[in-house]
């Protein structure tokens, strides 16, 4: 068992908050309390279910539950699960506390130093008339007041350097430094399934604050790269950030990804990391088809997220809803219930060149190999090959 | 610490604390609400101890690292009897304050 990252070991940067000696000993307390969230109270609740909780439910209903919600009714009550959740939650809460008072101190200077890194740039292109959709806006995700969206000073971007800084503590550094495993996990999979695919011309849909993107900057270093995102505080956030890192030459636009007004097929990597989540039932279909119409002949589009509930025990589904209902992620639970190929097919691929893999990101010295229901370095991926001119694509 | 602005302040409104009480959204985890209340007050306060240790850890490294004290002299030090007096005095009133609902 390793212990989470310190704090101190994350990625510097000139947007990151400057945090002292008490907020590094809180975060670092956060990590730790998340890894035995993870790691001890995680395997207590699956050892009740499987001693107590399954039983009860057989001797009630004759039969085993059939998903996660029947899983959930016979766990209600059991005090391995409850214990589990208020750890949890409680954790989550303490990290949020944390991040707000460690940017809110510091709200003006984050934005100083953000106008100082974008001034003048013309690759952040903010639209002052765009609204986010309400699916974003009405949402304080991962219990971070204003979520993504809010803007509590002009130009404000303290709730993005909340959410970088705590992110870290959140997963324990199990991203790496910059948090970018993701980005590195997509990147590894076309290296080793696709070694030949070039794309001149990448687009990520919803980068936040772009931690994500860079890894695609540093494997394709020819290649032009647009990031959009509906979140102004977290584009200019990712922007100034990017640039902070010598990263000078990515886009970050504000647009909608299920109407992103990009010419179509202009594009031949089409990506996302951890976003689709975050959409919902009416925009998912509409980003597929986005991306149908984006991706040029023979182009990509794929997708990480945490792996379908298709196919899991009802148990593991369980666990993994936890975010969904209690993390204030709405879309999570009907997101992963969903058939992402059979969609991506009614968006207009074909569907012999729809698919599922796995993403895995090359293992950072402190990650933690063990699956701990969400956290580790692995995602789930669904994507499709746009076919060039009906005929088979050329790998 | 360096503390301009209170804790949950509003950046806009410095002087302007968040409202009060459990968010609207606040899932119950338990049948009795105030288990749930008792789980969150005693998580915060393990965060806030480790934070308090870690601090202490800082304060003894500092203070040996410039030969002040000596890392051994607080692991070695042993209260003479006035100590040993004074600090029955003080954990006895420290035990009556925090277990004062227990009476």
């Amino acid at each position: 068992m390793r212990y989470p990252a310190p704090w101190q070991t994350i990625g510097r940067h000139a947007l990151l908050p400057e945090a002292g000696h008490d907020d590094i000993a809180r975060l670092d307390i956060v990590a730790q309390l998340n890894a035995h969230v993870a790691q001890r109270l995680g395997p207590a609740v699956r050892e009740a279910w499987e001693r107590r909780g399954r039983n009860l439910w057989r001797m009630r209903h004759g039969r085993e539950p059939i998903d996660r919600r029947e899983v959930a009714v016979a766990m209600e009550a059991e005090p391995a699960w409850q214990t589990y959740s208020l750890v949890r939650r409680n954790t989550m809460e303490i990290r949020q506390q944390a991040g707000r008072d460690l940017v809110g101190r510091q709200a003006s200077a984050l934005r100083e130093r953000a106008r100082e890194l974008n001034a003048g740039a013309r690759t952040l292109r903010l639209d002052p008339d765009f609204r986010p959709p309400r699916y974003v806006s009405a949402v304080d995700q991962h219990l971070m007041r204003g979520g993504y969206t809010r803007e509590q000073l002009e130009e404000d971007v303290s709730n993005p350097a909340n959410y970088d800084a705590g992110l870290y503590a959140t997963i324990g550094g199990s991203g790496g430094p910059w948090s970018n495993a993701a980005g590195r996990a997509l990147v590894a999979w076309l290296q080793r399934e696709q070694p030949n695919f070039l794309p001149r011309r990448i687009l990520d849909l919803g980068c936040g604050i772009g931690h994500n993107t860079l890894p695609l900057r540093a494997a394709f270093p020819q290649a032009e790269i647009v990031a959009i995102d509906v979140a102004a505080p977290m584009l200019r956030y990712g922007h100034a950030r990017a640039r902070s890192l010598g990263i000078t030459d990515i886009e970050f636009v504000q647009a909608d990804a299920a109407d992103t007004r990009l010419a179509s097929n202009s594009f031949d990597l089409v990506f996302t990391t951890m976003v689709l989540h975050e959409t919902s039932h009416q925009a998912l279909p509409k980003i597929f088809a986005e991306t149908h119409r984006l991706l040029r002949s023979g182009g990509l589009t794929l997708h990480l997220e945490q792996p379908t509930y298709r196919g899991l025990e009802p148990f593991e589904q369980f666990m993994r809803d936890w975010d969904g209902r209690f993390n204030n992620e709405p879309f999570w639970g009907a997101l992963h219930e969903s058939n992402l190929p059979a969609m991506l097919e009614r968006a207009g691929f074909d569907k012999t060149r729809v698919f599922e893999s796995r993403c895995v990101a090359p293992a950072w010295q402190w990650a933690d190999q063990q699956e701990d229901f969400g956290r580790a370095p692995a995602w789930y991926a669904v994507g499709a090959w746009q076919a060039a001119n009906g005929l088979a694509a050329l790998r | 610490m360096n503390h301009s602005l209170p804790i949950d302040a509003d950046p806009a409104q410095p002087g302007v604390t968040a409202a009060p009480g459990r968010r609207p959204d606040s899932p119950q985890f338990t049948a009795d609400p105030m288990v749930d209340r008792l789980y969150g007050v005693t998580l915060a306060l393990v965060a806030e101890l480790a934070v308090t240790r870690t601090r202490l850890d800082t304060l003894e490294r500092v203070l040996a690292g410039r030969g002040v004290v000596g890392e051994a002299d607080i692991d070695q030090y042993r209260a003479d009897e006035l100590a040993q007096e004074q600090r029955s005095q003080l954990q006895a009133e420290y035990l009556a304050r925090v277990l004062r609902a227990l009476d």
